[in-house]
């Protein structure tokens, strides 16, 4: 019995210093939003300091240059997955359910791109884009995100519909009803929760996804993790302001998180191990 | 119903395919011209080894992937045992220790270029109050030290994703299992050994290759952190072809570059899984 004490105290010492070394440097990053700039490389380093709202007001307020950029990737990160996911589950669906000539040989494809070197594509799309005139716009982000969210989102949703029972679908056959309705009415319901949290998982690759809009975006598509930058000039380091945009940058990805809860395991395996 | 997702794929692979394979052929810097010039047969593929680092940053990228690979693997591991004891609070535990995985990387670039900065920043600071050793141009600018100091925000962000995948297998082995070990007198070790690795095995080899390739494209954290410095000591492959084709514009070199990487990147693929995953099937 006390052995057993020792080794949980032990075990719980253990994780607890895993949690600091994993949650510190976030939480010191955020910190760095909302301190005065004097504090912000003291030795010792402070800990403590009165809380200013300043770096966040002059991001996003006056003259509040990140603003715009924070739209750019909610309509960016929307698009994509408007786009990504009635593909995805139409293919997904047809992957999962019917016998295609070279499924295996399909999905390690959709592997590849996912995991492929994104810099890759960077060069032809930079010039493709440049070539028929939407050079700089959303929607040429959106369409070169698709690369590895189709494939992503794939994968996911075939998992999730690999898990439905076929026989539901297969009496509605008999009953005589169609492919499509088979599919609106049977298949789509059941899956909701693979759907939504298929959807959200896109969304926050679209929205981390830096890349792309690197090279693909100008000043008036650029996206919130390219505003990051701007505070990192030649001519000075705001470090406070780099913060304050990568703290509202990070706070929608970790929320969207913490409601996945159960299923993060899996999207993040792309469904091939289901926690 | 696969054909719309299948054929914009399709469009959207092939034409960047196509691109590289026409231009490594091909005479063409976007500085000189907007359109290709003549075909010059293998001479991108010469220059790649002549005028770029690559073997330099063929090396980096290797180094960074199965270097952080193996590190990411036995630290996730070691947790998800941890995780596993079961004990009251782990599901909060669980939750925190996502958080890095949700950051954006080239974020997690500034977080710790912030923690690593000058001689003012905290990581600095930490190795001088317990007298750790430090080179004098900081981690990230000494040669020694940069591809350690590169990897270092990579673990922080991908060794909670292993734990948390393993922690997943790991509770999928059946309890009855390790209780009749335990019965028959085993170590600890042992359990782990004999009963829980050849368990969660496949589960391993999976996302042993999800995060090989993932660790072979390092990209933002070079950029946002070393730039490929100092000299070539920290550029990846990815980062190198970022650089000849995007900020030199040599199209052709880059279009070769980018057929030799593929070229390589295949081949690790091939070896892994012929190596680790016989019979597996998708």
């Amino acid at each position: 019995m006390r052995n057993n004490l020792i080794q949980k105290t032990g075990i719980s010492l253990f994780l607890l210093s895993i949690l600091i070394f994993f949650i510190g440097p976030i939480v010191w990053f955020f910190a760095l939003a909302i301190r005065p700039p004097e504090t912000a490389f003291q030795s010792p380093p402070s800990l403590f300091f009165k809380p200013t709202l300043e770096s966040l007001k002059y991001v996003f307020v006056t003259p509040g240059d990140s603003l715009p950029q924070l739209v750019n990737s909610i309509l960016i990160s929307f698009g994509t997955i408007l786009i990504n996911l009635p593909l995805s589950f139409f293919a997904a669906y047809a992957l999962s359910r019917y016998a295609i000539r070279g499924k295996s040989a399909i999905m390690g494809w959709y592997l590849g791109l996912l995991m492929g070197p994104a810099v890759v594509f960077l060069i032809p799309y930079f010039i493709l884009m440049n070539n028929i005139g939407l050079s700089g716009t959303r929607l040429s982000i959106i369409l070169v995100l698709q690369l590895v969210t189709i494939p992503f989102s794939i994968w996911l949703l075939k998992s999730f519909i690999d898990d439905l029972p076929i026989e539901v679908e297969e009496a509605a056959q008999v009953d005589g009803a169609g492919a499509l309705k088979i599919l609106s009415s049977i298949t789509l319901p059941l899956c909701r929760p693979g759907v939504i949290v298929t959807m959200m998982f896109a969304f926050v690759f679209a929205w981390n996804n830096v890349v792309f809009p690197i090279i693909l975006s100008n000043a008036e598509s650029a996206t919130i993790q390219i505003g990051v930058f701007s505070y990192f000039t030649s001519s000075g380091v705001q470090w406070g302001q780099i913060a304050a945009c990568a703290a509202v940058a990070m706070t929608l990805p970790m929320i969207i998180f913490l409601a996945l809860d159960k299923f993060v395991v899996r999207g993040l395996t792309f469904g091939s191990v289901k926690g | 119903m696969i054909g719309p997702s299948f054929i914009f794929l399709f469009a959207l692979t092939a034409y960047p395919l196509y691109f590289s394979i026409k231009n490594a052929f091909r005479y063409w810097n976007l500085q000189t011209s907007p359109v290709p010039l003549h075909y010059i047969g293998f001479d991108n593929f010469k220059n790649v080894f002549a005028f770029t680092p690559f073997f330099a940053s063929l090396r980096n990228t290797l180094i960074i992937s199965f270097g952080g690979l193996l590190i990411e693997l036995a630290l996730g591991f070691i947790i998800a045992l941890a995780l596993s004891a079961r004990l009251k609070y782990v599901n909060i535990v669980r939750a925190l220790l996502i958080m890095p995985v949700t950051v954006a990387p080239v974020i997690v670039g500034f977080m710790f270029r912030y923690m690593y900065w000058d001689i003012v920043g905290l990581i600095p600071w930490l190795a001088n109050t317990i007298h750790f050793p430090q080179p004098e141009a900081g981690y990230l600018g000494s040669p020694i030290t940069v591809l350690p100091a590169l990897l270092l925000p990579d673990i922080w962000q991908w060794t909670p994703f292993f734990a948390l995948v393993l922690y997943a297998a790991i509770i999928g082995v059946p309890h009855e299992i390790i209780e009749a070990a335990k019965v028959d007198g085993a170590s600890p070790i042992r359990i782990v050994r004999s009963v829980i690795l050849p368990t969660i095995k496949p589960v391993v080899v999976v996302i042993g290759l999800l995060q090989l390739m993932r660790l072979f494209n390092t990209f933002d954290l070079v950029y946002v952190l070393t730039n490929g410095g100092p000299g070539d000591y920290s550029r990846t492959l990815s980062f190198s072809l970022f650089r000849e084709g995007l900020i030199n514009f040599n199209i052709g070199v880059a279009a070769a570059m980018t057929i030799i990487i593929l070229l390589i990147l295949n081949v690790i693929v091939f070896a892994y899984s012929k190596l680790f995953m016989k019979g597996t099937k998708f």
